[in-house]
């Protein structure tokens, strides 16, 4: 009987030790994945005991960070810039999260596996543990002079400044915004206060509009037409003349299109360079041009562009921008002047400037430089890629010219801003979408800076803001002139 | 008879090189002191990391703990001075634990509902239960001199086990359904007592007896299919009659973890017997298809291995897995060193006072103090089966084997539950749920255990050795 009841001990050794290897898996290893799980309550609440990681710009300026706190929660997080940087911080609050605070929620908190290690060590060394930190690629300077103009003119809109050899998010504003300090309380009810004020408030303060709002982009569009035509006819360049009535009925229709105020194109002889058209911006001749090139050429040009794509994240999502395949030419020419249903947000306004300055290489835009433990090592480092290749590069370099155009001869829409930023040369596009009264056009502006070495590209849209030239292409005037400042370029 | 222990004094009279046996009280007393010194310890951690204080019960809580383990200690002097000295040291740490733990969740308050997971008198109860425990743990040791004796009761305590198994199930639900499980008899409102804590003892002891009777028979080798000896197929009467009484606890009672315990008894014990792997494999087949014939036909079943499976799936989330879920949320939470006991939220687990007991302390004393209890009930085992090696009366070592085991598979079948190693089902943690039945059937577990080492380790009666005199040799 002793050998099997020494089986049966050896048996008993293995069911213990298959407990011991199972709790060691369980309470060594599987609880970064356990606390990363929905309805964690403990896991939630943990985190406001642990000192959570700052949120950093890329000029070393705190935009997030936990404070102790006096009650039951060991830390509170504060936002030293409010508003101003809402849209790119988010808020992180009992319940729940947003912007980069959910996006690098883990890395922030400590409890990503990524930090496993560093938090064993820290535990046998007795030292606190903290949460990582999260440095963003936004310039303070531009920043400020995003959300400062915007909040200026008081009209809802949003800006985003992108660094075009990179795909850096240099600065991203949205107005109105709202405090997040407001939803860092730890008190259920004063949160649920104000978490309800600000959803019920009709100006939408929660809405980051420059990567959730779309808006019609107007003659901003004509980037990209532009692009699809010269990309189609090689032997077109930006002094071809192109038919460009004062006046365009609509196939099948009776409608007519006018330019705007009804004014000529060039010299009023129906042919105008390409380029004249472009500065000019007039609508008569883009319609035709897009009517000749068809809908998916449009459609194919536009998603090269960014737009047509549900699945971008920065890393926070990013709304689509639309292309819809009009069902008539007459829809096909409006969609060709970025009307019918264009919609794109200033993140895409960003990103047609931002291609055309680096030779047609669209670079994916990122939001987050690196993330440095609490012990100053690098955790992740965002390495740049391409997006993608709309254009080639001397069908980018003909686009870039005629966007200089807009900005730096007497007949372009932008020509008011060719002394914008001392010393430095924009080129732009400007864009007026029509809503059916002029003071409630939406007015969008898309440009890059400086034009010889380009390294900013700025897209910005005003809701009801009336003219692109007169509402959105000041402030981009005013980031690119800061952040040109910040870099000792003036 | 050979043993992989070092040969005890008991089992070797003859040389005179091997120092006198020593009872190893005063060892089992210094160890005693050691696991009191724990138990206030703990009980001071929870009252400072609660209140910031020592506990306001301290005093009184300790005095009756240690007074009634003290109690167990004489009455191993007085009547099994040979048993092993760690069994109820061991047992002791444990139970001090559990009264810790109950004492610890009466003093907070969940914040969602207000109230504490249990009342302060359900606390103190487990102080009372520890109390019945020892008194049963004592009067085993006092009534039950040599383990033997039971062997006469082979069938009364066969019979006894049965009915105690049943009765749950025979009484309407109204006084034996707890969370779906008929395994309850409810007196009153606040008094239950579960029945099948007390059969496990007593159908241990019953089987010991049928299987020292008939094991010669057992043994013989049937057909040989696959290079197995299968037994006779007029031998598989007592498997099967184990086997359909395992099923039908299953099916009427929903009781799967006990009812894996029983037959895992059995199949052990039928090997201990015999040492065939043949009943070890029959035993261990006819387990499985009668627990996945059952997982189809009974929807209690079903639904234990999907939590298993899927427990984050929305529905299970929310729904069945809840329980399981927070328990190893709570464990998760406390990682490597635990939140220290009063620093976790254990109140969030529902029944983490009775099943998911473990899932309290890991998350309250981390992996580290995990990984000390299953050690202890580790110990105990290794104890129990030690005892069963060194004593040589077959019908003692088949029992002390057993209930080792049975102990073994009773951690395995919850601890490996509630950290998702096998399907959860609930049953109790020997020593550390809340409740008395439990307690008390762990006890006298214990004290058999004890009664049996104590049989291992007494040394034979010394031969009188005067010159002159006719030597008497006691043969025996």
């Amino acid at each position: 009987m002793n050998r099997a009841l020494r089986r049966i001990s050896i048996a008993v050794l293995a069911m213990f030790i298959l407990l011991l290897i199972n709790v060691n898996y369980l309470q060594g290893f599987a609880p970064a994945s356990l606390a990363s799980k929905p309805n964690n309550a403990r896991a939630f609440e943990a985190q406001f005991q642990y000192q959570r990681g700052n949120i950093v710009t890329a000029d070393g300026v705190t935009v997030a960070e936990s404070k102790p706190s006096n009650d039951e929660f060991k830390y509170k997080r504060s936002y030293p810039y409010g508003p101003m940087y809402a849209p790119v911080t988010g808020y992180d609050t009992l319940y729940s999260q947003t912007g980069i605070e959910e996006a690098e929620d883990s890395l922030l908190s400590g409890s990503d596996s990524a930090l496993t290690v560093r938090n064993v060590i820290d535990l046998l060394t007795g030292k606190q543990r903290k949460g990582a930190n999260v440095t963003l690629t936004i310039n303070s300077k531009a920043q400020a002079a995003a959300y400062s103009a915007l909040a200026a003119l008081g009209k809802p809109g949003g800006v985003v400044a992108l660094n075009p050899k990179t795909g850096a998010i240099l600065a991203m504003a949205s107005y109105p915004s709202y405090n997040p300090n407001v939803l860092a309380t730890h008190d259920g009810k004063q949160l649920n206060q104000a978490d309800e004020q600000l959803l019920a408030d009709k100006a939408q303060p929660l809405l980051n509009r420059a990567l959730e709002g779309t808006y019609p982009p107007g003659s901003t569009f004509k980037i990209v037409t532009s692009s699809a035509l010269l990309t189609q006819s090689p032997n077109t360049t930006i002094n071809t003349n192109v038919d460009s009535p004062t006046q365009l009925t609509l196939p099948q229709t009776t409608h007519v299109l006018h330019n705007d105020l009804g004014e000529a194109c060039g010299n009023g002889s129906g042919q105008a360079p390409l380029v004249v058209a472009f500065a000019q911006s007039c609508d008569t001749t883009f319609a035709k041009i897009g009517m000749q090139l068809g809908a998916p050429a449009l459609n194919d040009m536009a998603g090269k562009f960014g737009m047509n794509d549900a699945n971008l994240t920065v890393p926070l999502p990013v709304a689509k921008s639309n292309y819809v395949i009009p069902p008539s030419q007459a829809l096909t020419a409006f969609s060709a002047i970025g009307q019918f249903s264009d919609t794109v947000t200033p993140l895409q306004e960003a990103m047609f400037a931002a291609a055309i300055a680096n030779g047609g290489t669209l670079m994916k835009p990122y939001l987050v430089q690196q993330v440095t433990a609490s012990d100053l090592s690098t955790v992740q480092t965002t390495s740049q890629s391409v997006l993608r290749q709309p254009v080639s590069s001397s069908v980018a370099s003909s686009v870039g010219q005629m966007m200089l155009a807009v900005v730096q001869q007497s007949e372009g829409t932008a020509f008011a801003f060719r002394q914008g930023v001392t010393g430095v040369e924009i080129a732009g596009k400007t864009g007026t979408a029509e809503t059916g009264q002029v003071s409630l056009n939406d007015a969008a502006f898309t440009c890059f800076a400086p034009y010889g070495n380009p390294d900013i590209a700025v897209g910005v849209i005003i809701q009801g803001g009336g003219y692109g030239a007169s509402a959105a292409a000041p402030i981009a005037v005013q980031v690119i002139k800061a952040y040109q400042s910040a870099l000792g370029n003036q | 008879m050979s043993s992989i222990t070092a040969p005890s004094p008991a089992v070797d009279p003859t040389g005179p090189l091997v120092p006198a046996a020593r009872s190893r009280r005063r060892t089992e007393l210094i160890m005693l002191i050691f696991a009191f010194a724990l138990v206030a310890f703990a009980f001071a951690n929870v009252g400072f990391s609660l209140k910031g204080k020592l506990p306001s019960g301290l005093a009184e809580y300790m005095v009756a703990y240690v007074a009634v383990i003290l109690l167990a200690h004489l009455a191993m002097r007085r009547f099994a001075p040979w048993a092993d000295p760690l069994l109820l040291p061991l047992a002791a740490l444990l139970n001090g634990l559990s009264i810790v733990m109950m004492y610890r969740l009466a003093q907070q308050a969940n914040p969602a509902t207000g109230r504490p997971v249990i009342s302060t008198s359900q606390a103190t109860l487990q102080i009372a239960f520890t109390a019945v425990g020892v008194g049963c743990f004592i009067a085993v040791l006092a009534l039950i001199r040599e383990p033997r004796v039971l062997q006469r009761y082979t069938y009364t305590l066969g019979a006894a086990g049965i009915l105690l198994i049943a009765l749950p199930a025979l009484l309407p639900a109204s006084i034996s359904e707890v969370y779906g499980a008929k395994i309850q008899i409810r007196f009153g409102s606040f008094t239950t007592v579960q029945p099948e804590e007390f059969a496990k003892l007593a159908l241990a002891a019953s089987f010991a007896g049928y299987l020292v009777a008939k094991r010669d028979v057992l043994a013989l080798a049937g057909r040989r299919v696959l290079g197995i000896d299968l037994p006779r197929a007029r031998d598989l009467g007592p498997i099967l009659l184990a086997w359909a009484a395992s099923l039908l606890l299953l099916v009427f009672e929903s009781d799967i973890g006990t009812s894996a315990v029983f037959m895992g008894l059995f199949v052990a014990m039928l090997y201990i017997a015999t040492s065939r792997t043949s009943w070890l494999m029959l035993g261990f087949l006819m387990f499985v298809a009668g627990a996945l014939t059952a997982s189809k036909l009974v929807g209690h079943v079903g639904e234990r291995f999907d939590i298993w499976l899927h427990p984050f799936t929305p529905a299970n989330a929310q729904g069945n897995a809840y329980q399981l879920i927070q328990g190893l949320y709570g464990m998760a939470s406390g990682g490597l060193l635990g939140r220290g006991l009063g620093g976790g939220q254990p109140y969030i687990t529902p029944l983490v006072q009775s099943d998911l007991v473990i899932s309290g302390f890991g998350e309250e004393l981390g992996l580290a103090g995990v990984m000390a209890i299953l050690l202890i009930y580790g110990l105990i085992v290794q104890r129990g089966l030690r005892a069963a090696m060194s004593v040589k009366d077959p019908y003692s070592k088949l029992l002390a084997g057993g209930l080792s085991f049975m102990l073994a598979l009773q951690v395995f079948v919850i601890v490996g539950g509630v950290t998702r190693l096998i399907p959860l089902t609930g049953i109790t943690t020997p020593f550390l749920s809340q409740g008395g039945s439990s307690l008390v059937a762990s006890w006298m577990l214990i004290a058999v255990l004890a009664r049996i080492s104590d049989t291992a380790r007494r040394p034979p009666p010394r031969p009188i050795q005067e010159e002159g005199l006719t030597q008497v040799v006691t043969l025996n």
